[in-house]
């Protein structure tokens, strides 16, 4: 054992020259050596746990306890704790539901106006009172969740489609066909939505079709859709597991289809939740602008446009609608900010 | 860098081009008749309508009124509005008004975002993260004609403190609200992206190699959190530039101010083609170059992009 | 430095530390982490202490709480970690309960950090210059001269040269040195020493700026042939202290970095993986500490590159007298290169003692097993035993075949020539990445291509396992040509060769349960209907030891170990006759890594399988392959049975990777 002790304080004495020797000389004195580790230090006693105190577990075993979870699960589980999820689901469902039956909540026919009741105060059965053409505002504020709803599911529907295929065709095959996509989506990021819109839009000023708006939104908002989509595929692409499932037989497409488009989901879906809040607001907007939907259709935008002048007057007459536009679009923000938290990949351990 | 520089200048072209041909191509190829709109309802005399064709290309085909225009362009000649006066001289009376105003809510967007955003970052979970972390939700969801709306009504009409319109030739003072509006929906962008940087790099390992060194906290966090946090800020307030030059179109609306977004909406109710592709072209002008500027800063801010 | 200095220092350390006690003192330290509102205990009562100028090391897996640990001492618990109880004294104070502001005068000055992984460490948007600065800056260091411990002041005065007053700790700055060399060339030629040249190429080597000083000038000048006067005249004329530039480059010179000067003003995504490692040392080590505490601080670099690292800073903290706390995963890398070993599981010291008696005669049950896995340790029992004529054979877990064995069986793949060529972005010529490389695989048998990373091993495997292709030379599975191999014949050969990659975070898809990962060869390749497939599945779990009850888990459930397990059943779904482990064991725990290798040799003896073991580590090809290739910059440079290679390697980089292997310089027991 001593004899063991001594060895390495030679040997250890010996290693530290390595780098810095002037004249070494291998010649150790016996004496010498014996200072360096006499006996262990004070706090350096060998110690060994008592082993029922540190029991030895098994190399590797798995815990069995733990319920199995897949990654959906997993971010559910987070989401379903999560109270801004919960808030914002439940506005969120409402809101759809509104849109889904309006008549369920208001018995009103919003276009049923008489000029009588221009401006007249809330009273029983119009808690929101009337608007200068005499329409009851409650019933309005109802049926105009139908407008901005839709409007916001189905471009979102559409950008996703049409931004998710050319970012995964993009981020999938590289090359040239990559760089044509990414300049054609650049022409497009150089227009600003706004703007772009108002140019098409103002061509069909008279068309009530709700589909003028989805079109025209998707043209100029596709593209943040295809940028996020090509990093995720891109990234996707060049996991390992592609490389596994190659080497395993499997093509380039059945890898596309079987293990990049699912991995590659998660920022599309959080993108698409949050952006269904600007569509929203960008349908507004335009009523607002005038060159959205015309007056006859009911919808947010245009009647925050029509009570503008009423400011000064009868600000409630504004205030509703614009409470109802933003309450749905907070709901869809905050939705989409509790799904992207569960859905982070830092947060999780694969 | 200056390789680098080249690059990114000769990529911009192809943008460019295309966008300005996307533009003109909403403008002039779809179905209407640009010179019916000119003339409104009234009749219309054939002489004088095939003279003003000429005068403004529209008897040739598409794409050679499309290299005319882009040949014109490049000398700043638009030609003349409808009403006869010259596009170069309304646009220039337009633009300094609206380059105040972008200017103005820039500057407030980019002061309070990045200060609130830090704010935000370093007590996060705290009540005053909190606190940003809704207003921040608010600015956002709800739309700016409204937020223009109620402080139009609480600063100008219900207080007087702030003038609720602007005059023709606006001050700092006439142009203050309208630049808060302006820069309110980018500032709450700014505020989230800035504090989601922060919490995400305050956890980097080269920050405790920082505290490890002994740094005081305040300089651990000036010269490693902060700095790097603040290299996407940059990059989005440079690329939000163009974005506000756009979005002035419903400031200038509320406001009541004569700036490019005005002119432009006008131009486009008119149905006043060139002046339209004319503003939308320095529009995107304004914001390819501001993304080519952007890039650069980036490349300064961040050393593994000079490289790459 | 010499001999002789080194030992009196550690014996006046040795008489020293009796009476001063201990640098570092940990007592019953808890450290509690919160996690979805629970306390989970990652450090309990773990003791131990560190003396001045003393190597001691932590060792244990990954999870045993050993970094936890280190942090606790630096103040620097990541999120919800805190420290619940216990005691932690340097230089007899406590540090448990100290303020934010006590702790950064703290630090730095009196405790330094390595940190584990080099490329997180460094801030990318700041030169490394600036980074040093910012160190010596927080502790208002004196640029201009050394900073002493009391351990390393006794160095210099128990010599024969004296350091007499703070001047004498003065750097050379890079204005000083011109007229250094001359004066130095000068008084040479005056004082007739001998081969005056070469003693300047010395000089010149040894004189750093910022980092040499002028009693240090004094002493070279001295023990070349210089009169005391004359040398002491010289170093006091010409040495006159460096300012922060040159102490900048004088820290990175110490670290290692050749050029400091130039590299100063580089930032961190120019360096490698081994030079930023350098810079962090220069950084932990730039305001002198007392205790540096060096978390795994080799474990992501190459086995050379960590071999001479951590030499380099043995030596540094040597002659400063800085007390190292090492954290690493390695017991023989600690027993190397500490006198004290702490082994740590599962958040508790189970033992500790000094190095080497806790490796001969380990007691606690996990060290036991920690001593026998290692690989690095059973390659050098292996050694030991052999140079002792004893037999090896029962040392080993995989029983190598014998050259006549070899020599009989046939070839199941055989690469020629194989050459592959890759073009770098803006660069004109190609990079060959694999040059010239031929070897064959043995039916049965194990080859082991061993290199450091860029040294083409894996684009090797990716060309065997025809997912890239050749630029020339071909590979050949059962005497066909596979480049021509299409549609059927490609599907055949997938079949039978199967891979088992490096990262098992990476390799098996997240969104895939651990049933659907295994079964996918056989639906890929069409084999049988879904009950069939399911029992291959528990057949296959079975075979790998995982229980039934995984399949319905997913991969971010499983840790390392289990995953390269289920990644082997993946492979073995399909019965190949090949497989291809490309640094299959290479991210796991040592005990982990002996659990996988074990497997992979029993599968072999049961099913006669031939693996191409692709590994950095020499240490493990000795646990699994028969032959190996050595590759380096794409080049095969040696080619020879396991054996052969560990007797009698042949060239010179061979015998490095040998050397790096931890541990080669201990005397193990064999019981």
């Amino acid at each position: 054992m001593r004899s063991s002790i001594l060895v390495f304080g030679m040997r250890e004495g010996a290693d530290s020259m390595t780098d810095m020797t002037m004249n070494e000389s291998n010649e150790l004195n016996q004496s010498q050596a014996k200072v360096f580790f006499p006996d262990p230090l004070p706090g350096q006693e060998r110690f060994v746990a008592p082993i029922e105190e540190t029991p030895l577990r098994e190399v590797d075993s798995v815990d069995e306890d733990v319920p199995p979870t897949s990654m959906w699960a997993d971010a559910w589980m987070t989401l379903r704790h999560n109270p801004m999820f919960i808030i914002s689901t439940i506005l969120a469902i409402l809101v759809i539901l509104v849109a889904l039956f309006p008549s369920l909540f208001a018995r009103q026919d919003p276009s049923a106006c008489t000029l009588a009741n221009s401006l007249e105060p809330a009273r029983s059965g119009h808690p929101f009172g009337f608007d200068l053409q005499g329409c009851d505002v409650y019933s309005r504020v109802i049926y105009g969740a139908r407008t901005s709803v839709s409007i916001g599911i189905m471009t979102t529907i559409l950008v996703t489609i049409l931004g998710g295929v050319i970012g995964a065709v993009a981020g999938f095959f590289g090359g040239w066909i990559d760089a044509l996509l990414s300049r054609v989506t650049d022409i497009f990021f150089a227009i600003p939505m706004l703007l772009g819109a108002i140019v098409l839009l103002q061509m069909f000023r008279t068309s009530t079709s709700l589909w003028k708006i989805i079109f025209t939104l998707t043209l100029f908002g596709w593209v943040n859709m295809a940028r996020i989509t090509r990093s995720a595929v891109m990234e996707a692409k060049n996991l390992e597991f592609n490389t596994a499932s190659t080497a395993l037989g499997s093509s380039p497409i059945r890898n596309l289809f079987r293990h990049i488009i699912p991995n590659s989901l998660a920022p599309v879906i959080v993108m698409a939740t949050t952006s269904m809040g600007t569509y929203i607001v960008s349908e507004a907007t335009l009523s607002f602008l005038g060159v959205g939907l015309p007056p006859t259709v009911v919808s947010w935008g245009g009647d925050i446009s029509t009570a503008q002048n009423l400011l000064t007057t009868n600000p409630s007459v504004l205030f509703y609608p614009s409470a109802a536009l933003a309450i749905t679009v907070l709901a869809f923000i905050m939705m989409g900010d509790a799904v992207k938290d569960a859905l982070d990949p830092k947060s999780r351990t694969a | 860098m200056g390789k680098y520089l080249l690059r990114r200048i000769l990529q911009m072209i192809p943008v460019v081009l295309g966008t300005t041909l996307l533009i003109y191509a909403l403008v002039f190829a779809l179905p209407g008749d640009p010179v019916a709109a000119m003339f409104g309802d009234k009749p219309v005399n054939q002489a004088v309508a095939a003279q003003i064709r000429s005068e403004y290309n529209l008897d040739k085909p598409f794409i050679v009124q499309y290299v005319l225009f882009l040949k014109n362009a490049l000398t700043l000649n638009f030609g003349n509005t409808f009403a006869g006066q010259p596009v170069v001289s309304v646009i220039g009376r337009a633009f300094p008004v609206t380059v105040k105003l972008a200017l103005m809510a820039f500057v407030f967007e980019g002061v309070f975002g990045v200060i609130f955003g830090i704010i935000g970052g370093l007590t996060k979970g705290k009540w005053s993260d909190n606190v940003i972390l809704v207003l921040s939700l608010l600015l956002i969801s709800v739309p700016t004609f409204v937020t223009g709306f109620i402080l139009q009504y609480l600063f100008g009409v219900k207080w007087h403190v702030l003038p609720a319109t602007a005059g023709a030739n606006p001050g700092f003072m006439d142009l203050l609200m309208p630049a808060v509006v302006l820069g309110s929906v980018s500032m709450a962008s700014i505020i989230r992206l800035t504090r989601t940087e922060i919490t995400s790099n305050i956890s980097e390992d080269y920050v405790r190699t920082a505290r490890a060194k002994g740094m005081s906290n305040r300089q651990v966090i000036l010269r490693h959190v902060l700095r790097n946090s603040l290299i996407p800020v940059v990059t989005y307030l440079g690329a939000d530039i163009g974005g506000l030059m756009g979005g002035a179109m419903i400031t200038e609306r509320i406001f009541n101010i004569q700036g490019v977004g005005n002119t432009l909406f006008q131009a486009i109710l008119r149905g006043e083609g060139t002046l339209v592709v004319s503003i939308v072209t320095i529009l995107v002008m304004i914001f390819v170059i501001c993304s080519l500027v952007v890039d650069m800063l980036y490349a300064v801010l961040d050393p593994r992009i000079r490289y790459a | 430095m010499s001999q002789e200095e080194n030992m009196a220092v550690k014996a006046d350390q040795q008489a020293d530390v009796a009476s001063s006690g201990p640098l570092l003192e940990v007592k019953d330290l808890k450290v509690d982490f919160t996690s979805d509102g629970r306390d989970v205990h990652a450090v309990r009562d773990a003791s131990f202490s560190v003396y001045p100028g003393q190597w001691v090391a932590i060792v244990g897996e990954s999870g045993s709480g050993k970094s936890t640990c280190a942090m606790s001492v630096l103040g620097l618990l990541p999120g919800t970690g805190r420290v619940v109880d216990g005691s932690i004294r340097l230089q007899g104070r406590e540090l448990v309960g100290l303020g934010r502001k006590e702790y950064e005068d703290l630090r730095g000055s009196h405790m330094g950090l390595v940190p584990q992984d080099p490329m997180s460490n460094l801030n990318p948007v700041w030169r490394i210059g600036s980074q040093v600065k910012e160190a010596l800056v927080a502790n208002k260091m004196d640029v201009s001269r050394e900073k002493r411990s009391r351990l390393a002041q006794e160095l210099a005065s128990s010599e024969d040269i004296k350091l007499r007053s703070s001047d004498d700790e003065l750097f050379i700055s890079s204005a000083d040195l011109p007229g250094l060399l001359k004066a130095a060339r000068q008084v040479l030629d005056e004082a007739g020493v001998p081969n005056p040249d070469k003693v300047m190429e010395t000089f010149k080597g040894e004189w750093d700026v910022g980092s040499e000083t002028r009693w240090g000038v004094a002493r070279s000048l001295i023990r070349a042939g210089v009169g005391e006067d004359r040398a002491w005249g010289i170093a006091k004329a010409h040495v006159t202290g460096s300012d922060m530039n040159d102490r900048i480059a004088g820290l990175l010179s110490e670290a290692g970095l050749p050029d400091a000067a130039t590299r100063a003003r580089q930032y961190p995504h120019e360096f490698s993986g081994g030079m930023r490692q350098r810079a962090l040392i220069a950084i932990g080590l730039a305001s002198r500490p007392d205790l540096l505490i060096a978390d795994e601080p080799t474990s992501a670099l190459d086995v050379t590159v960590q071999k001479k690292i951590l030499d380099h800073l043995k030596g540094l903290t040597d002659s400063l007298g800085t007390a190292v706390l090492f954290i690493t995963h390695d017991l023989g890398l600690a027993a190397e290169r500490a006198q004290h070993i702490v082994v740590m599981y599962k958040g508790q010291v189970v033992e500790s003692g000094p190095s080497l008696e806790v490796l001969q005669h380990p007691q606690h049950p996990y060290t036991k097993r920690l001593v026998q896995a290692a690989p690095s340790l059973a390659s050098q029992r292996i050694i030991s035993a052999k140079q002792r004529g004893q037999d090896a054979e029962r040392l080993m877990e995989h029983h190598v075949k014998g050259e006549s064995t070899l020599e009989r069986s046939e070839h199941v793949i055989t690469v020629e020539h194989l050459t592959k060529e890759f073009k770098l972005p803006r660069k004109r010529e190609l990079f060959k990445a694999v040059d010239d490389v031929s070897f064959s695989v043995k039916r049965g048998t194990t080859l082991a291509i061993v290199g450091e990373s860029g040294s083409g091993k894996s684009t090797v495997a990716n060309m065997v396992l025809h997912l890239l292709t050749p630029t020339s030379g071909t590979v050949t599975y059962e005497n066909q040509d596979i480049s021509g191999f299409k549609g059927h014949e490609l599907m055949e050969f997938r079949r039978h060769v199967q891979p088992v990659f490096q990262n098992p975070y990476g390799s098996l898809d997240p969104m895939y349960s651990i049933y659907r990962s295994i079964e996918e060869p056989l639906r890929i390749h069409r084999i049988g209907d879904r009950k069939s497939r399911e029992q291959r599945v528990r057949e296959l779990l079975d075979m790998v030891e995982m229980p039934e009850s995984v399949m319905g888990r997913y991969p971010n459930e499983l840790s390392g170990g289990q995953r390269q397990r289920i990644a082997i059943a993946r492979a073995m779904a399909l019965n190949p006759d090949v497989i291809i482990c490309d640094e299959a064991v290479s991210a796991l725990d040592v005990l982990v890594q002996d659990q996988v290798l074990r497997l992979l040799n029993d599968l072999q003896a049961e099913r006669g399988l031939s693996y191409l073991f692709i590994t950095h580590d020499l240490a493990v090809v000795r646990q699994i392959a028969d032959e190996v290739v050595v590759m380096q910059q794409g080049r095969l440079v040696e080619h020879a049975t396991t054996d052969e290679v560990f007797d009698h390697p042949q060239r010179q980089y061979t015998r490095d990777l040998l050397d790096a292997i931890p541990g080669g310089k201990l005397r193990l027991g064999l019981d």
